[in-house]
């Protein structure tokens, strides 16, 4: 049973991962965004203290981690839907959530390619000699980041399709995530308000995560408490993801919306 | 003066249908979401990142850039969609047989996007004065022809952009591309007195660039004669630009009309 759906999970990873890879939404999104911010910020933070490159780096990739998990995942259910494959998928023995957390590996994969496109412009155009502090531990936040934003993913992907008005409001949730996510200033700026909001994001965590492990941590207990609660965030996402698919299906069974465009 | 009035009556009603077109009006949300919460939201996000580098003093600098660079929204990914989508709808075929004059309909494809655009921008100033932004020593009039010569020029560059997609694949990426490469370059979020030439001499060519250091100047106290020569710098851009678009348009009508192409992807 788990083999299978392990099948099933690898097997839309590969198929949607080469069917992404080339499209040019996904191509601006991964690549050219996230170096046109990191530009942006370098010119705009070089000159300010304690400014450290690999900050930057690790910031602007993060803007298109979270830009492509968004609008990616955004998308999973509903461009089923468009080409008319949903109503196969729930007829089919696989349950939707097994093939849309392929999907949203896949996504969350192609949009961790900003993390290696965002480095040469720091490195080639300004000449900054970058180095990650603890080269261990950063892949393990970066590991933990591939699940923190899968896990986000398959929330927003029901949401998202739970009603087709939803889907409008993509473009409102870009940027209030760089902002609460701390990917290129710290949180400790915005209003007090804002910071308990903060903390039940789980891309929150994994930016501490990466910003410790790649500019150097003061405590490894900081990392080790991001870390838990990337994971503790993570799987109450995925309890509240299991929910959301649930009532989609049977709201769309109940309303005959399955194939509703 | 028959040709004059129909001339005029195709260019209102093609610019108002288009632009309700636009955004698939059936519900506000559509509006709300990406013409109020995103360019607010990319206001504050711009503005907290800029005051992180250069202190709380320099806010008003980012708010300005930035409540200007909303006009871009409209200048850009409302023009280029307009006229874009004519294609990947299949009504660019209607739109070339048709006798109307095509210079009317092209320019009418950017009349209420101007509006939208300066709409915008008078929002973003808004949330600015909320934001810390003080306009007591703005001359009003001078920064109300700036919001409109900035939403003029950006809708020029979106016809250019619109004008080109016609050819493309993927419209969004000529319009994401543009818009970020203005948040950079037009000057919005860096000073460009003190970045590189190469950077300034991109900035040059830009639409925005001119309107926002105009801006700046009005709300630091300048009056509109000292204005005068940036505004009428930007006016001459966005009008090459939408020039630039109609005369490509043509070309690619008569490419599209000689090759049997137009509807061609």
């Amino acid at each position: 049973m788990m083999l299978s759906r392990l099948r099933v999970v690898w097997t839309v990873f590969y198929m949607y991962l080469k069917q992404i890879a080339i499209d040019g939404f996904i191509i601006f999104t991964v690549i050219i965004q996230p170096l046109l911010v990191a530009l942006l910020a370098i010119y705009l933070l070089r000159d300010s203290d304690g400014f450290q490159a690999i900050y930057v780096i690790v910031g602007s990739a993060l803007t298109g981690i979270w830009s492509g998990t968004l609008f990616f995942n955004s998308f999973n259910i509903q461009s089923e839907r468009w080409s008319g494959n949903l109503e196969n998928i729930i007829g089919s023995p696989t349950d939707l959530q097994t093939v849309v957390l392929g999907k949203a590996l896949a996504n969350t994969t192609i949009s961790l390619g900003s993390v290696l496109f965002s480095y040469p412009i720091a490195a080639l155009l300004f000449r900054f000699r970058l180095t990650i502090a603890h080269p261990f531990l950063f892949i393990v936040s970066l590991l933990l980041t591939i699940l923190a934003l899968m896990s986000l993913g398959l929330v927003i992907a029901p949401i998202f399709s739970l009603n087709p008005g939803n889907i409008m409001w993509i473009n409102a949730f870009e940027f209030p995530m760089y902002i609460l996510g701390g990917f290129l200033f710290p949180v400790l700026m915005l209003p007090a308000w804002t910071t308990p909001i903060s903390y039940i994001l789980s891309p929150y965590w994994a930016a501490r995560a990466l910003h410790d492990t790649s500019s150097g941590i003061t405590f490894l207990s900081d990392v080790l408490i991001s870390w838990g609660l990337i994971i503790f965030l993570s799987l109450t996402y995925l309890f509240i993801s299991n929910w959301l698919f649930r009532v989609l299906l049977r709201r769309a069974r109940e309303k005959a919306t399955l194939g509703l465009q | 003066m028959r040709k004059l009035i129909a001339s005029i009556r195709i260019f209102i009603s093609g610019a108002w249908l288009s632009y309700i077109a636009l955004f698939n009006w059936t519900h506000p949300a559509s509006y709300i979401a990406s013409k109020i919460m995103y360019p607010f939201t990319g206001m504050l996000f711009f503005l907290y990142l800029g005051i992180s580098a250069t202190g709380k003093d320099t806010a008003q600098f980012y708010i300005v850039g930035n409540a200007l660079q909303i006009a871009a929204l409209s200048g850009i990914y409302g023009v280029t969609m307009t006229i874009g989508r004519e294609r990947n709808m299949g009504t660019l075929i209607y739109l070339i047989g048709s006798p109307a004059n095509r210079f009317v309909i092209f320019m009418g494809r950017a009349f209420f996007n101007v509006l939208d655009g300066m709409l915008g921008v008078v929002m973003g100033f808004i949330v600015g004065t909320l934001l810390g932004l003080d306009l007591s020593y703005t001359n009003l009039l001078g920064l109300a022809l700036t919001i409109l010569i900035s939403s003029f020029s950006t809708c020029g560059l979106g016809l250019m952009l619109g004008s080109i997609s016609l050819t493309a694949l993927n419209i969004m990426f000529v319009n994401n591309t543009f818009f970020f490469l203005l948040l950079v370059f037009s000057g919005a979020n860096l000073q460009l007195d003190k970045m590189p030439v190469w950077v300034q001499s991109i900035s040059k060519f830009l639409p925005l660039t001119r309107s926002i250091q105009s801006a700046r100047l009005l709300i630091n106290g300048a009056t509109l004669t000292e204005v005068s020569s940036l505004l009428a710098s930007e006016l001459i851009i966005g009008l090459a630009y939408a020039l630039a678009g109609f005369t490509f348009f043509r070309w690619f009508e008569f490419q599209a009309r000689k090759r049997g192409t137009l509807e061609a992807f």
